[in-house]
């Protein structure tokens, strides 16, 4: 029999098979124990020494091609056949799901973690204190009297409860009194900030009862008015995210600060949105200035070893400014569309 | 405070233009609220109706017939004051109304043409006066500009001015202070002493020694004198700032209180004793005051009175009784000195905020005490005629002057910058503060007698500061030392801050959004929740929010309400927030709620909102904190906000950690759009801080030998606490016990229904060997004797 005529009618065959079956029958046909290639092999007793090693191995080359033709063909059919069978489980690839958005914080959560930690690169720890305070801490000991017109500044909120100085709680109106606390109960050098809930009576797009400050002391022996510009400055480049700020400070007026003074930042008006840090407009972002030495007495600290200032800014502000926002109330109820559309993912926060 | 730029002219010699004036009034801590300048109002013209006739579709309009000098225009028109050949002020289409904020567009008014407007005050935000169109009085010609017509050229600045300067809550003093920065000189003002004094006054004072708030009265008696309309001048300056002219006695106090901020009073003598004094009051007494209202007085009170009746709250408003009016013939003018504070808490408690107690209670410049009663003297001669009386007074006006020793290097060490201590002096001296330098580096510095808010040093250092300007403080950034870094990295709060962002990024994570509610609940919620009466708010804002909140929960309820109502599917929220114990103690908690989200998506099937489910989360909360809830004490919850059979309490050792179940359904009731809602309460401020705070790592080695799974079944007690079970066999032993997962139960009459039959899978593996078949039998063995014996439980073969 002549070999390459075996190898092509093996593969001819073998090419035409298309199931399992037809190769397994081509299997034994061809390498079965009475198979065309094995009756060749057997053949081969019939030859001189020669002739077995040359024939010998084209016999053996024969055998291992034919072999893997049939290995391969199976693989083939095999895979072809699962493949037939995936298809008829396809499924409806685009059945769309539920509309979902992530779930996310209030903006104002961003604004904490930013601000606690702009500030916490500048030194500053937070501390904290009570939102329903005595008149004592939110009040006298920060140098605004009874009966003085400063209390006018800000709307109370009264608990009907009353303090051991049989006056009336109060909700605190700033974080100011964390201040006292804080001085009262730490030594010098004292640098802290303290954010949280803050409450007056008034109520409309940009007044909120309820609404969060931010509170910032620096007491050292030497903390002066231009370090204070400087940190305020360098908090509102970080926080509003712009590298060339304009800023105005001003003198104001808070009966425990003195110098006082208001600090405001540039802005502008483009295509309906605010701009800030350049312009022409002035925008008031927070209030500030050296300790008065009369709050530093009230709370047991030698005004001639120590000074240092402060500064109160409103947190539901400076987001509003941020992101562009305008109505304080919207932040307090809790209108998850709102929240949805305002607030940050797990990937921004 | 409010006034216009000719009458700050009347004081300040300056070349500043107005909007100059506005930004150097900001400077100087005096903040600008607004400059209203009216030059943009001359395109508004005078306009005379030629005519007009009813509108034929509306009743209240009329169609006029407008001439405005080189036009006739038809103006729809609903003021009820059109007269035919009445001037009034026009505006064009086109042309934009200050006042409403809108731009004029030529269009039809139930169906008839309008061409135009005449404008009321409002609508040039003159005045609030909206009743009828402005008519322009006099002869002007058609075409006149508004600004000439309605004299507007003088501009108006309103300021602010801060609590402690009382001082600038006159026109002189806004323009002592603009002359102490420089822009230009205050004006001298020459009040002349009145010479023709020809009688004693048959009025005279007492102050009674019984803590009122007076210590100083002066008064003049005029006689015969001819009360009237104010002249122009008086007139136009009070309506400039909008203050309404009444009639030329009642202006000039006015004026005299605006213009030198001296507030003075005048009573009508002839409804008046002859004896007048300053006492205090007490509960039977009343007054009807100017502003119509009656006022309740009390002992803290301080009254003018005569020897019959109150006749005026001391320095806050006067009586209606006494007052002058047209017919007034004899008057006699009181001026006096009351205490800030006793004005202040008097004006607080009546609700009564005028002219005079806003100055009063920020204390007022004594000098001028005489000088206001002189001008008002001239001036009331000047407009009123008549004759006037000597002065007559009782009690002492202390004119001593506070001297401060100032130390210049003081300024320096606060402010940061240097400043000579010759420029120093010069801003003291601009100020009309006084100086005399002594050799040791300070200087004593007199206070002018309108300056009661300088009282120390550092209150000199602000008045330099505040002239010299805040712009030349320079910006120096300290940065932050080592040992500020390590005290943040210990700081307690800190950490508590960082433990508040993962429990948010958990509770995020699970798919609840954050919201952030009132501190208030209302005193339905408040009775409900049985919370504490010590929380409970003199002056809410409303029944809503009458209380401190006890709890988060109505807060949160309402907003899944509203959510629903607004046809929104997904509600989880959460809030990490403080909730009131006590007035004396809160506490900061995570609470979420979640409601059924009914989802009728096909292939995306939402988790069935169950107890369990909610376990589910709690376990996921607690160990994004390092916690695992098996580690807790878990027991049937008793708080009543709850379904008692759905709720659970974990606690460890004594204190609380979370509270959570199914919202009990008599809650529910009154929030018809909820249904199936569960609520977290979890107390992590009660978890220790520093493990909550660590970063979450799982500790354990992994062992590289084989691992073995075997599952067991046992019968218990229908209410033994699995928690138990689990914490019991994981400590029989903890080398080779390594996992417990349950994750059957079977219930059935078979068992008893006092029984429950509970499967679990215990994973057992050695870290140093792989165990051979006779150790885990062993180990099998011994779980088996102990659960069974420990708990009385049965193994199921």
């Amino acid at each position: 029999m002549d070999i390459n005529q075996v190898l092509k009618d093996a593969s001819k065959e073998i090419g035409l098979a298309n199931s399992q079956a037809d190769i397994q029958n081509l299997k034994v046909s061809y390498l079965g124990k009475k198979g065309k290639i094995t009756e060749l092999l057997k053949s081969l007793k019939d030859l001189s020494l020669e002739e077995k090693k040359t024939i010998g191995a084209q016999i053996n080359s024969l055998r291992d091609s034919v072999d893997s033709l049939i290995k391969g063909k199976l693989l083939k059919i095999k895979k072809d056949e699962i493949n037939s069978k995936l298809l008829n489980e396809s499924i409806d690839i685009s059945f769309p799901p539920p509309s979902s958005i992530d779930a996310k914080v209030h903006p104002i959560s961003k604004t904490f973690d930013e601000v606690i930690s702009i500030f916490g690169s500048m030194g500053y720890a937070v501390a904290e204190g009570p939102d329903i305070e005595t008149d004592f801490y939110n009040f006298s000991a920060l140098n605004i009297p009874e009966d003085h017109p400063a209390r006018e500044m800000q709307d109370t909120f009264y608990i009907e409860d009353k303090d051991e100085e049989n006056k009336p709680f109060v909700l605190r109106t700033h974080t100011s009194p964390v201040q006292i606390r804080t001085m009262l109960s730490q030594e010098p050098p004292i640098k802290i900030i303290a954010p949280g809930r803050t409450y007056r009576c008034d109520s409309d797009a940009t007044h909120s009862p309820m609404f969060h400050q931010v509170e910032g002391l620096f007491i050292s022996e030497n903390a002066n008015m231009s370090d204070l510009k400087g940190t305020l400055i360098e908090f509102c480049k970080q926080f509003f995210e712009v590298q060339d700020l304009k800023v105005r400070f001003r003198p104001s007026y808070f009966p425990f600060t003195e110098p006082s003074a208001e600090m405001d930042i540039a802005y502008h008006v483009k295509n309906n949105s605010l701009h800030i840090g350049e312009g022409d407009k002035w925008l008031e972002i927070l209030g500030c200035g050296m300790v008065n030495p009369v709050v530093l007495e009230n709370c047991k600290i030698d005004n001639s070893i120590y000074q240092g200032f402060a500064f109160g800014m409103g947190l539901d502000r400076i987001t509003m400014l941020k992101h562009g926002l305008t109505d304080i109330r919207s932040f307090f109820n809790a209108n998850l569309n709102w929240i949805n559309q305002n607030g940050f993912g797990l990937g921004d926060y | 405070m409010k006034f216009s730029y000719s009458w700050l002219c009347d004081h300040l010699d300056t070349k500043l233009s107005p909007p100059e004036i506005a930004e150097t009034l900001t400077n100087i801590g005096l903040e600008l609220e607004s400059l209203t300048d009216y030059s943009s109002y001359a395109q508004f013209v005078v306009a005379t109706i030629v005519d007009f006739k009813k509108h034929p579709n509306a009743d209240r309009l009329n169609i006029c017939t407008v001439e405005n000098g080189e036009k006739t225009f038809q103006v729809i028109c609903g003021a009820p004051n059109v007269k035919k050949g009445m001037k009034g002020i026009f505006a064009a289409d086109g042309m934009y109304i200050p006042g409403t904020d809108i731009t004029l567009k030529k269009g039809k008014i139930r169906g008839e043409v309008s061409e135009g407007m005449l404008l009321s005050e409002r609508e040039l935000n003159l005045s609030d006066n909206h009743e009828g169109i402005i008519e322009v009085q006099g002869n002007l010609p058609n075409g006149t500009d508004a600004v000439t017509a309605l004299d507007l050229n003088d501009p108006i600045f309103e300021i602010g001015v801060t609590p402690n300067r009382g001082d600038c809550l006159s026109v002189r003093g806004i323009a002592r202070d603009l002359s102490a920065k420089g822009i230009g000189t205050l004006k001298p003002i020459n009040i002349k002493k009145p010479t023709s004094e020809e009688f004693e006054s048959p009025i005279t004072w007492s102050i009674h020694n019984d803590g009122n708030s007076c210590s100083f009265v002066v008064s003049r008696y005029f006689k015969d004198i001819k009360n009237s309309i104010s002249p122009e001048w008086l007139q136009k300056k009070l309506l400039s700032i909008g203050l309404r002219p009444i009639n030329a006695l009642v202006d000039i106090t006015n004026f005299i209180t605006m213009d030198l901020g001296r507030p003075l009073h005048v009573f009508d003598a002839n409804k008046i004793g002859n004896k007048l004094n300053m006492r205090l009051s007490n509960d039977r007494e009343k007054l009807l005051a100017l502003d119509n209202k009656e006022y309740s007085l009390n002992d803290t009170t301080t009254v003018i009175a005569d020897n019959k009746n109150p006749l005026a709250i001391a320095g806050i408003i006067g009586g209606n009784d006494s007052g002058c009016t047209l017919e007034t013939k004899n008057v006699f003018l009181e001026v006096a000195v009351f205490k800030p504070s006793m004005v202040a808490k008097t004006g607080r408690k009546l609700g009564i905020n005028s002219d005079a107690r806003y100055r009063f209670e920020r204390g007022l410049d004594l000098e001028i005490v005489n000088d206001g009663l002189d001008y008002a003297t001239k001036l009331i001669n000047e407009i009123c005629g008549g004759s006037f009386s000597k002065k007559v007074h009782a009690g002492k006006l202390d004119l001593n002057k506070n001297i401060i020793s100032y130390k210049f290097d003081f300024f320096e060490k606060i402010i940061g910058i240097e400043l000579s201590e010759k420029d120093q002096i010069k801003i003291l001296n601009n100020l009309l503060f006084e100086t005399k330098e002594n050799k040791d580096g300070t200087c004593n510095v007199t206070i002018p007698s309108w300056r009661n808010d300088i009282k120390k040093n550092i209150d000199l250092i602000e008045e330099i500061i505040r002239i010299h300007g805040y712009d030349k403080i320079k910006t120096n950034y300290p940065t932050s030392s080592s040992n500020e870094q390590k005290k943040i990295l210990n700081s307690l709060i800190n950490k508590k801050y960082k433990v508040i962002k993962k429990l948010k990024k958990s509770l995020i994570s699970n798919n609840f959004d954050e919201i952030i509610t009132f501190s208030f609940q209302s005193l339905q919620a408040h009775e409900l929740l049985s919370g504490d009466p010590s929380l409970k708010i003199s002056n809410s804002i409303s029944e809503d929010h009458a209380f401190m909140r006890s709890s988060m929960l109505f807060n949160h309820l309402e907003s899944l309400e509203n959510n629903r109502k607004k046809g929104l599917n997904k509600l989880s929220v959460f809030e990490i927030g403080p909730v009131y114990n006590n007035s004396k103690l809160q506490e900061n908690i995570l609470f979420a709620l979640t409601s059924n989200n009914k989802n009728q998506n096909k292939y995306f099937e939402e988790d069935n909102l169950d107890y369990y489910f909610l376990t589910k989360i709690i376990s996921k909360i607690l160990s994004s904190v390092n916690f695992d809830i098996k580690q807790f004490n878990i027991t049937r919850s008793s708080s009543n906000i709850f379904h008692p059979g759905q709720s659970a309490d974990l606690h460890m050792g004594k204190n609380l950690i979370v509270r959570y179940g199914k919202i009990h359904p008599l809650i529910l009731e009154n929030f018809p759009k909820l249904s199936n809602t569960y609520g977290i309460e979890f107390y992590f401020e009660n978890l220790p801080l520093d493990s909550m705070f660590r970063r979450n790592k799982n500790s354990k080695n992994e062992s590289n030998f084989q691992h073995s799974e075997k599952d067991f079944s046992f019968i218990f007690d229908k209410d033994q606490n699995l928690y138990e079970v689990y914490r019991f066999v994981l400590g029989i032993d903890k080398k080779l016990i390594q996992k417990l997962e349950f994750f059957d139960e079977y219930l059935s009459s078979e068992i008893g229904f006092d029984k429950k039959s509970i499967a679990f899978k215990v994973t057992i593996q050695s870290l140093e060997k792989t165990l051979e078949e006779k150790d885990l039998e062993q180990i099998h063995q011994n779980i088996i004797d102990k659960v069974s014996n420990k708990f009385d439980a049965k193994i199921r073969s």
